[in-house]
């Protein structure tokens, strides 16, 4: 089974990406700077149809 | 009075890393380990005097007073999945950890200009010798780091032909008695022995080729000892100016990675058409108790720098140092530790 992981890029900035885990997908990215994180939470939903 | 032997000394240290330097572990955090070697992780006081001062009427010393504190001592031990994947974790410094048992880590250098930390991570190391009443030793250094680790692999079916030895240097800080710590249970281990070798370096397979006499390879933090003292880092009692400064940071300096091997060396062996061509490939060292339990590194870029033919009992070999040189994708050197631990270095 294709294990995943989070990764934040490097400096923290920019979005978070889901990788498989494996050496050959993670190692440029480690040595780019992008750093294991936990998953981004669930974004609220927003409506956009919101009644004046 | 009994006499105690070595034998009676009981270690751990940090599974876990610190939260910072000089924030102590629990016993929660450690995990249990024998060793092979002698050493212990002693803290050693310098101190100055007054002797050049002037004002006193005579050249002697009247007075001394702490300067500084120092601990450090080297780990050997039968290498085994465990240790190993402890070892790369806190050696390299990045880690990501993956899997629900077992566990998987994945380990590079930090690269500082790609916004990685200069310190490594941090750990408590604890030394007791008959905890308890009849205590004898019982300490705890805290913020501990790797200096570096070394694989040595042999030929022989014994236990001494995989070995891994791991230079552990500290800030100082020491709790000296009553650790509160209690030992935990021995870590069960799972020995990663030379006869599990898979070897490929620079495109040729020592182990399917029955080549490989032994390997080392290993890493070097070269971490900036002095540098740790600093205006403000501290001191052993804190907010005692008279205990003795200790160290607020360890940070790593010129790293260096090392592999070399002795290969038998027979018609088409290409060492020295290598090194004369300044040859590159990748080098991947495996060892493995079972699928659950390995270790592995990848050197990502190697060429030879030293090639000599020699003798082992006899048969004619060749003894290959590489250097390992960073490539721009994949840097320096990966190393997978896979065991049934979790927490390693979290």
């Amino acid at each position: 089974m294709t294990e995943f992981v989070y990764m934040r890029p490097p400096w923290g900035d920019g979005e978070i990406r889901k990788v498989e885990a494996r050496p050959e997908i993670l190692t440029p990215l480690m040595v780019a700077g992008w750093s294991q994180c936990d998953p981004p939470a669930h974004n609220e939903e927003v409506k956009t149809d919101v009644h004046d | 009075m009994s006499t105690t032997r070595l034998q009676e000394v009981l270690i751990c240290f940090g599974k876990g890393k610190q939260v910072d330097i000089s924030t102590a572990q629990a016993a929660a955090a450690m995990w249990r380990f024998t060793k092979l070697n002698a050493s212990l992780i002693n803290p050693k006081l310098a101190t100055e005097n007054d002797a050049d001062e002037y004002g006193k009427g005579h050249e002697f010393p009247t007075v001394t007073y702490k300067t500084a504190w120092d601990v450090g001592c080297t780990l050997e031990k039968y290498l085994g999945a465990e240790i190993g994947a402890w070892a790369v974790c806190f050696g390299l410094g990045k880690v990501v950890k993956t899997g629900a048992g077992p566990y998987t880590y994945t380990c590079t250098p930090l690269i500082p200009s790609a916004g990685d930390a200069a310190e490594l991570p941090y750990l408590s190391y604890v030394e007791q010798i008959r905890p308890g009443a009849g205590v004898v030793v019982d300490r705890q250094a805290v913020g501990v780091a790797v200096e570096s680790f070394q694989i040595s692999v042999g030929s022989g079916p014994g236990r001494a032909n995989s070995k891994i030895s791991i230079e552990l240097v500290g800030s100082g800080k020491v709790i000296d008695s009553a650790t509160g710590i209690t030992m935990p249970a021995a870590t069960a281990e799972k020995l990663l022995p030379s006869a599990s070798l898979t070897l490929s370096i620079n495109g040729v397979d020592y182990v399917t080729n029955k080549n490989i006499v032994s390997l080392e390879t290993g890493w070097k933090n070269n971490i900036r000892m002095d540098s740790g003292f600093y205006p403000g880092s501290g001191f052993q009692t804190a907010g005692d100016g008279s205990t003795g400064a200790i160290r607020g940071r360890l940070e790593f300096g010129n790293r260096q990675g090392n592999l070399r091997f002795v290969a038998r060396f027979m018609n088409g062996s290409d060492e020295y058409t290598k090194l004369k061509a300044q040859t590159t490939g990748t080098a991947v060292v495996t060892l493995a108790y079972d699928a659950n339990n390995s270790l592995q590194l990848t050197w990502q870029k190697i060429t030879y720098s030293l090639v000599e033919i020699a003798e082992t009992d006899q048969i004619l070999t060749v003894a290959v140092d590489c250097t390992p040189l960073y490539d721009s994708t994949n840097g320096v050197l990966t190393a997978v530790g896979k065991c049934a631990v979790d927490g390693i270095c979290q």
